[in-house]
């Protein structure tokens, strides 16, 4: 292939299209495996979203139904209790990780030794890296009601929980929104704290200096400075995951169980156990709550582009 | 920088808040870590093992059922991870050729997927229909497939010079010739940092494995111990070992890998993270 020297990178789009398509030719072929993928993981799966408005059991042939499936999980309260939760623990998962993270991230800026530094941050990131199986299996073994469990101990200890009442806590109703929120905690704070260490490293160190030199201390500087610098990272942050509450399966699927359904099922747990879990299954219907999920999702994501796109001028997708 | 250097209280109870946020963080792995290698069980607020012993890991290291979901995980990790960086590098340097006709469709055909999604049904029922139910390819072909990688991927790629990529072709390199020895070789920390994010997604799939694999031949270690914690699956081995103590060397075991990894490479995740976000 010979080519034409261009003195400017401009050059090339005003030739005509044909040209431009044959000297692009090498592209559409790298392009062409992920476009595969795409299509078969992807939008395959969206033609499939069809069967929403049948009746499409493991045996027999689909049955167009229209709304049917629609009216049913509207009018089923499992369904709407499944779907509350999964707002309610999403929603307060992402206040409660974002409020803390930025409290480390504030803390950490003020750490002046930097091999405590970074010893710290070393030690928070760690649990993102573990699978939510593993996440699980560690709380479910510290938390066991039986004699091997560390808490159920340590409350019997202080005498807090007496002997033959140790607390199920992943097993009662009370005690597993706190726990779920907890392990959410334990797992993500370090995390998210990157962005905001981030921002606050851009912050000029001369705002500081001046500050100082006008008599403001370390508080007025946090105040004055610190937070308002923070303040889109924040709301950043806050768009991006709001955009994806709804996706919430494994963490709950690894951590619920009977016992708890009306606190902890979330829409997507629904889908499964009303599909896996069943005899006779009807994809029909789980494909209908899937694609009611899937339409606030998009309406969701679409919200928070504009959003995004409102306070820093880019959107999200 | 001309702030005091003084020890302060401030100081002191910052040092003192980081203490016990490092407890919470470190002591449920560390205990888990301790029972793992307690042969006595009822363990409850020991922190140093009683009846000190190996014997967890050796029954691991020695029991098929054990050690072949293990194999699995390695596999499916070192496979998918290969493929992923594959896919998303060819497809992120589609991405940059701003001149290519087609390639705002491509982009925004990729982008498509993040806002709408056909959900967990259709995609099983797909899966169903391309006979790869009970195969590792239904776990490793989606997960290769990550948009969102593929997008971090061209961020990393737009910060490469273009009149590099233009003195390349001038020179005569084939568009997949600048791909392989100039974008690649300059691309090493992205796919460091990329292939690291694969890598751990891939180690820590779950999901995936339990709604396309029901073949416990073909289980990979969360699988394993997801089903050991449960009670459901009670290990056969010719030892005596408590339960539990086994159940806590498994988790040992499935953080291993990324535990001695992590501490050279945490700098290339948080590379990731930051190009993720920050950059246009």
């Amino acid at each position: 292939m010979s080519k034409k020297k261009s003195s400017t990178p401009m050059r090339t789009s005003s030739k005509p299209l044909k040209v431009r398509i044959y000297t692009h030719r090498w592209f559409y072929v790298m392009a062409l495996p992920v476009l595969v993928m795409v299509c078969l993981f992807s939008y395959l799966p969206m033609l499939g979203v069809r069967f929403a408005f049948y009746d499409y059991k493991p045996i027999g042939t689909p049955k167009f139904v229209g709304f049917k499936h629609f009216n049913d999980l509207f009018a089923k309260p499992a369904f709407w209790s499944a779907f509350w939760n999964t707002l309610q623990l999403s929603v307060t998962k992402l206040l409660l990780t974002t409020l803390l993270a930025v409290v480390v991230s504030l803390l950490l800026n003020e750490m002046r030794n930097i091999y405590a530094k970074k010893t710290f941050q070393t030690i928070i990131y760690l649990p993102h890296f573990l699978s939510w199986v593993v996440a699980a299996s560690v709380f479910s073994l510290i938390l066991s009601p039986s004699d091997s469990g560390l808490v159920n101990a340590f409350l019997k200890q202080i005498g807090v929980v007496k002997p033959g009442s140790e607390i199920y806590f992943l097993a009662s109703k009370q005690w597993w929104r706190p726990v779920y929120y907890i392990i959410d905690v334990w797992k993500d704070t370090g995390w998210g704290t990157i962005l905001y260490l981030a921002t606050l490293a851009g912050i000029s160190p001369d705002l500081y200096e001046a500050a100082e030199m006008d008599g403001a201390n370390r508080w007025q500087q946090l105040i004055y400075i610190t937070l308002p610098a923070l303040y889109n990272t924040i709301l950043t942050v806050l768009i991006l995951n709001l955009a994806k509450v709804l996706n919430l399966f494994e963490p709950i699927f690894v951590l619920y169980n009977e016992a708890v359904y009306d606190v902890a099922d979330v829409i997507q747990t629904y889908i499964y156990r009303q599909t896996f879990g069943v005899g006779v299954p009807n994809y029909g219907y789980t494909t209908a709550v899937g694609l009611f999920r899937s339409l606030v999702a998009c309406v969701l994501v679409l919200f928070c582009n504009y959003a995004s796109n409102k306070v820093r001028g880019r959107g999200i997708v | 920088m001309g702030r005091k250097k003084k020890f302060t209280v401030g100081d002191a109870v910052i040092y003192i808040v980081f203490v016990l946020v490092a407890l919470f963080i470190i002591v449920p792995i560390y205990k888990v870590l301790v029972d793992s290698l307690d042969l006595k069980s009822g363990y409850g607020m020991r922190l140093w093992p009683e009846q000190f012993s190996f014997l967890g890991y050796k029954i691991i290291l020695t029991t098929k059922s054990l050690y072949k979901p293990f194999l699995v995980s390695v596999y499916v990790t070192v496979v998918g991870t290969l493929l992923g960086l594959t896919l998303v590098t060819l497809g992120a340097y589609v991405l940059i050729q701003w001149e290519m006709p087609g390639r705002n469709f491509f982009s925004y055909f990729l982008l498509f997927t993040m806002i709408f999604d056909g959900g967990m049904i259709p995609t099983y029922l797909v899966m169903r229909q391309l006979k790869l139910i009970n195969t590792l390819w239904a776990v490793i072909l989606p997960g290769s497939m990550s948009v969102y990688n593929l997008v971090l991927m061209r961020n990393f790629f737009e910060g490469i010079p273009g009149s590099l990529l233009e003195a390349a072709q001038i020179d005569g390199c084939s568009p997949m010739g600048i791909f392989v020895k100039v974008v690649l070789p300059l691309s090493k920390a992205a796919l460091a940092s990329i292939g690291l994010m694969f890598g751990v997604s891939f180690w820590n799939t779950y999901t995936n494995f339990k709604l396309y694999i029901s073949n416990r031949d073909l289980y990979n270690f969360q699988m394993k111990l997801r089903d050991m914690i449960q009670g459901s699956d009670m290990v056969q081995t010719s030892e005596s070992i408590a339960t539990n103590t086994l159940n806590n060397a498994a988790v040992i075991v499935a953080i291993l890998p990324f535990m001695i990894i992590y501490p050279f490479c945490q700098n290339y995740f948080v590379q990731g993270v930051n190009v993720g976000a920050v950059k246009e």
